[in-house]
């Protein structure tokens, strides 16, 4: 259990002052807390709207970690099946095809399809640098692009590493933030077996989420987890990666929670783009430790419920309108799913750092 | 030997876990055993009387109490002793509450621990000698470091009663942070006056010698005659201090470590103590739209920080008072946790704000953003359950008082320790709150932990009392616990010497041995426990003493 704490709490309201999801929505942290105090009803769907942005647990006074209570009620409701139907849906697809959106596992390396040269697997290697997909970007087509503008990075700059390919299993960052705690420990076993079974000695990963449960959730691995904006802001600074000309539009950083807020990485995507662009790039009001929820994470992205409110990729957008940016830039494929749509309507794009870096390498 | 053991019920505290009964018949038949008897409070007169009777009716030359801690209730047993003819380090104390009754609840468990512990007391006991107190000369000068408020009244109070007092500040000034504030509440008075009032005080008299842009070097000595080296604008000066008054203050909290409410990134979010310090000069609309935020670095354990500073909520009213007095149409909205105005007169003080107009919002504030157009704050209304975005001109965080920056540097230097919000701690919260573990040294004013400036003033009065008492005699009695040497063993290792850090270890170049200083050791075991030839001994805690209660613990009974 991790609601040990939740006696603790002096209501203060700092959780849902700073909630992504607060007062747009019937989502109230510090009430959901308030009633787990008292042991009061909990109407179902609540817990559910939760992005595991961390903001609360980050900030709480108490240290009550609120984000980890709506863990605990959504560990209750799947016990009891109380549970909507997509939730169901995406754990059950992880658990047969080890990805929540039950695409076939044998086809989880297809995304190296994409480019003109071969990855090795991690065994055929010799430093045992793993580059770790993540679901999304294995099989989402919008997302597949960036392992292989990553490759192709690491791969200019001479940095030798592997893949796991179809043996590579879903990380388990958004199923334990779901509630899923069995099937979370299932992936974690089945990936640490990789990793011992390979000698895998760095893990680079291209989705933060991946690089915080790694970091934060499997133990003590003795490997080190870097995102690949690390990476690669050491290979330009070294020289080892040139870059030709800027890319030359006006781009605003979207801070990803898993990077930023929950991992404290805010300089390296903007040095990366620094580097692309010639200058700094643009800045949201609400950026870094303030920055905005894209409301992707911790499974949000599977519940389906009706939006009669504003999203916060629309908040996004509109700002990044107003402030004439014709890109916004982020380094999470939860980010970039969300913020495309309505993106996209409103005529600017929405890229990957790598897809900007790529346009002028 | 002609032992008595009292074994105390503590009324129902001890009584009910353990067969009291059963220990105290156990220990009648041992030999050396003449007086065993449980009692519902030995502590009670009656209780004392049995053992005063018993000392002088039968001769007792050991007394065995099994009852609370040894700590409570210790000085009065020894003077029990004293009043009965017996040296009263022939008293040993055994804890059967704390240790045992206490701690579980099976009875017949509990009561054979009682039996081991009170065992083991009277097996260490037969090791006992008479010791004597040790009397010391004391120097009659105190040393203060720091001129703040406290520090200030302590030494008034020290030289108006003859005593030699050195002053000694880090800064240009004296006064600390009483100096920079314009308006202090209750009194109403500039901070400059206070500390001016206090300094005047001072001037002129003789016995005190006020050293500033002056630092610490060197601490060394012991209790009534430290030697301290001061590092003064004019170079280098040493002197003799009986005692200490450590009075260094706090340091003002820093928000800039709070990345969410931008402090630092725009002119327009400022500090209380900011305000205090410059808010006449800040340019602020007719009607200026203010917003005062209470606990900022305070009841926030995600910054260390869980206590609460106690002087921010009346600094957030006199902000909040002080805009409003200026700007009759200002909007002044104040965002709380909980208003703990806890000093005399300071719930009436948020009543007569509250009438000003200023609004009071149950929030514990998410974010501060600043915009070209005002200043947004974002957060939670607990009472209404609704999120709000409000702009704001102006943004005052009623900051908290953090330790001072010099606190890990004194506290090694005196050899005091740090509570766990890193604050100097004191020996007990209640019964010894000036007092630090070492003797002669004392606590004063907001480096123990936050406090307001009279409770600081007042606090600094009460150490340098205590100091007083201390010292004013010109000798005080201190424990015989002192390490001895023995010739024959010691190899002239010379490892003792390096261990000891009261300088109480001295070499005999010529005998090859080393001896102790008596006077200057204080009994901390260090080179006891040092020694590879087991040649020195503690007084009072020697080495077959430990090895008898060891033994009382692993032997069949």
């Amino acid at each position: 259990m991790n609601s040990e704490r939740v006696l603790a709490c002096m209501q203060c309201g700092k959780c849902t002052g700073s909630c992504p999801e607060a007062g747009k929505t019937p989502f109230n942290i510090r009430m959901i807390v308030r009633k787990k105090q008292f042991e009061r009803a909990i109407e179902e769907g609540l817990p559910w709207y939760c992005t595991s942005c961390n903001t609360c647990t980050i900030r709480c006074p108490r240290d009550v970690k609120p984000s980890e209570v709506i863990i605990d009620l959504r560990s209750a409701l799947i016990e009891d099946g109380r549970i909507p139907a997509t939730i169901q849906k995406a754990l059950e697809n992880t658990f047969v095809q080890k990805n929540p959106w039950g695409k076939p596992r044998s086809k989880r390396a297809d995304w190296t399809e994409k480019i003109d040269f071969k990855i090795p697997h991690i065994s055929e290697t010799k430093e045992k640098r793993l580059l770790f997909t993540c679901c999304i970007q294995a099989y989402d087509p919008r997302c597949m692009v960036i392992p292989a503008n990553v490759s192709r990075l690491l791969r200019i700059a001479g940095i030798e590493f592997g893949i796991l390919g179809e043996e590579e299993a879903c990380c388990g960052n958004e199923i334990r933030r779901m509630g899923e705690a069995g099937l979370f420990e299932e992936l974690r076993e089945e990936n640490l077996a990789n990793l011992k079974k390979y000698g895998v000695k760095e893990i680079v990963t291209l989705s933060p989420h991946c690089m915080n449960t790694f970091r934060k959730e499997y133990g003590d691995l003795g490997i080190r987890v870097l995102h690949y904006s690390e990476v690669v802001k050491g290979l330009l600074e070294s020289g080892a990666l040139k870059l030709k000309g800027h890319y030359d539009k006006r781009v605003v950083y979207h801070d990803p929670c898993f990077l930023g807020k929950q991992n404290a990485i805010f300089d390296e995507p903007r040095a990366l783009l620094a580097k692309a662009l010639g200058s700094n790039p643009l800045e949201f009001s609400r950026m870094r430790e303030n920055s905005l929820c894209c409301e992707g994470g911790g499974g949000r992205m599977f519940f389906d419920v009706e939006t009669t409110y504003q999203r916060n990729s629309e908040v996004r957008v509109k700002e990044a309108l107003e402030m004439g940016a014709e890109v916004i830039a982020t380094s999470c494929p939860f980010c970039v799913m969300n913020l495309e749509d309505p993106a996209t309507e409103k005529g600017i794009s929405v890229k990957e750092v790598s897809e900007i870096l790529v346009e002028v390498i | 030997m002609k032992t008595g053991i009292f074994i105390c019920h503590c009324g129902h505290n001890i009584k009910h876990t353990i067969d009291v009964k059963k220990v105290s018949e156990y220990f009648k038949k041992f030999p050396s055993v003449t007086v065993s008897e449980d009692y519902p409070f030995v502590c009670s007169e009656p209780g004392q009387d049995m053992i005063r009777d018993s000392i002088e009716k039968q001769g007792l030359d050991r007394v065995i109490i099994a009852s609370c801690t040894p700590s409570l209730h210790g000085e009065m047993f020894k003077d029990l002793l004293k009043k009965s003819g017996l040296n009263p380090f022939l008293l040993r104390r055994v804890s059967i509450r704390e240790h045992c009754s206490w701690v579980g609840d099976d009875v017949e468990a509990n009561t054979e621990k009682a039996k081991r512990l009170i065992l083991a007391g009277l097996y260490s006991a037969a090791h006992y000698v008479p010791l004597e107190e040790k009397l010391v000369d004391v120097t009659k000068s105190a040393l203060i470091i720091g001129g703040g408020v406290s520090g200030l009244s302590a030494a008034a109070f020290l030289s108006k009663m003859g005593m030699q007092v050195y002053l000694v500040e880090k800064e240009a000034e004296l006064g600390g942070h009483v100096r920079t504030l314009k308006n202090i509440w209750p009194a109403r008075k500039e901070g400059k006056s206070i500390v001016d009032e206090m300094v005047n005080e001072l001037s002129g008299r003789k016995n005190v010698e006020i050293f500033t842009s002056t630092t610490i070097s060197a601490f060394e000595g012991f209790f009534g005659n430290y030697q301290v080296t001061l590092n003064t604008p004019e170079g280098e000066k040493k002197l003799t201090a009986g005692g200490v008054i450590a009075s260094i203050g706090f340091s003002p909290f820093d928000p800039g470590i709070k990345p969410e409410l931008n402090y630092g990134k725009d002119e327009r979010i400022i500090t209380t103590l900011d305000f205090e310090k410059n808010g006449d000069a800040i340019k602020l609309p007719g009607k200026p739209r203010i917003a005062i935020l209470h606990c900022v670095g305070s009841r926030d354990e995600q910054i260390g920080k869980p206590y609460c500073s106690r002087v921010c909520c009346i600094n957030a009213l006199r902000v909040a008072e002080a805009v409003k007095d200026k700007y009759k149409d200002s909007y002044v909205e104040s965002f709380y946790m909980d208003v703990r105005a806890h000093p005399r007169g300071g719930e009436e003080y948020f009543e007569d704000t509250q009438e000003k107009g200023v609004l009071f919002t149950r929030a514990n504030v998410a974010e501060i953003s600043p915009t070209p157009a005002g200043i947004v704050i974002r957060g939670e209304d607990t009472l209404f359950s609704e999120t709000f975005e409000r702009e704001f001109d102006l943004v005052v965080l009623s900051i908290g008082m953090s330790p001072p920056i010099d606190n890990k540097l004194i506290a090694s230097l005196l050899k005091i320790t740090l509570d766990k919000d890193k604050f100097f701690l004191e020996a007990h919260i209640k019964l010894r709150p000036f007092d630090t573990a070492v003797k002669g040294i004392f606590i004063a004013g907001s480096c123990s932990g936050p406090k307001d400036v009279e409770e600081s003033i007042n606090h600094g009065r009460a150490s340098a009392v205590k100091l007083f008492g201390f010292l004013n005699l010109g000798y005080a009695y201190v424990d015989p616990f002192i390490s001895y040497v023995d010739p024959k063993r010691c190899s002239g290792c010379r490892m003792c010497e390096q261990a000891c850090v009261a300088k109480a270890i001295k070499y005999d170049e010529t005998k090859r041995v080393v001896h102790v200083e008596e006077a200057a050791c204080m009994g901390c075991g260090l080179c006891n426990a040092t020694c590879p030839s087991s040649a020195i001994g503690l007084k009072g805690y020697i080495d077959c003493m430990i090895d008898d209660e060891i033994s009382a613990f692993l032997e069949a009974i």
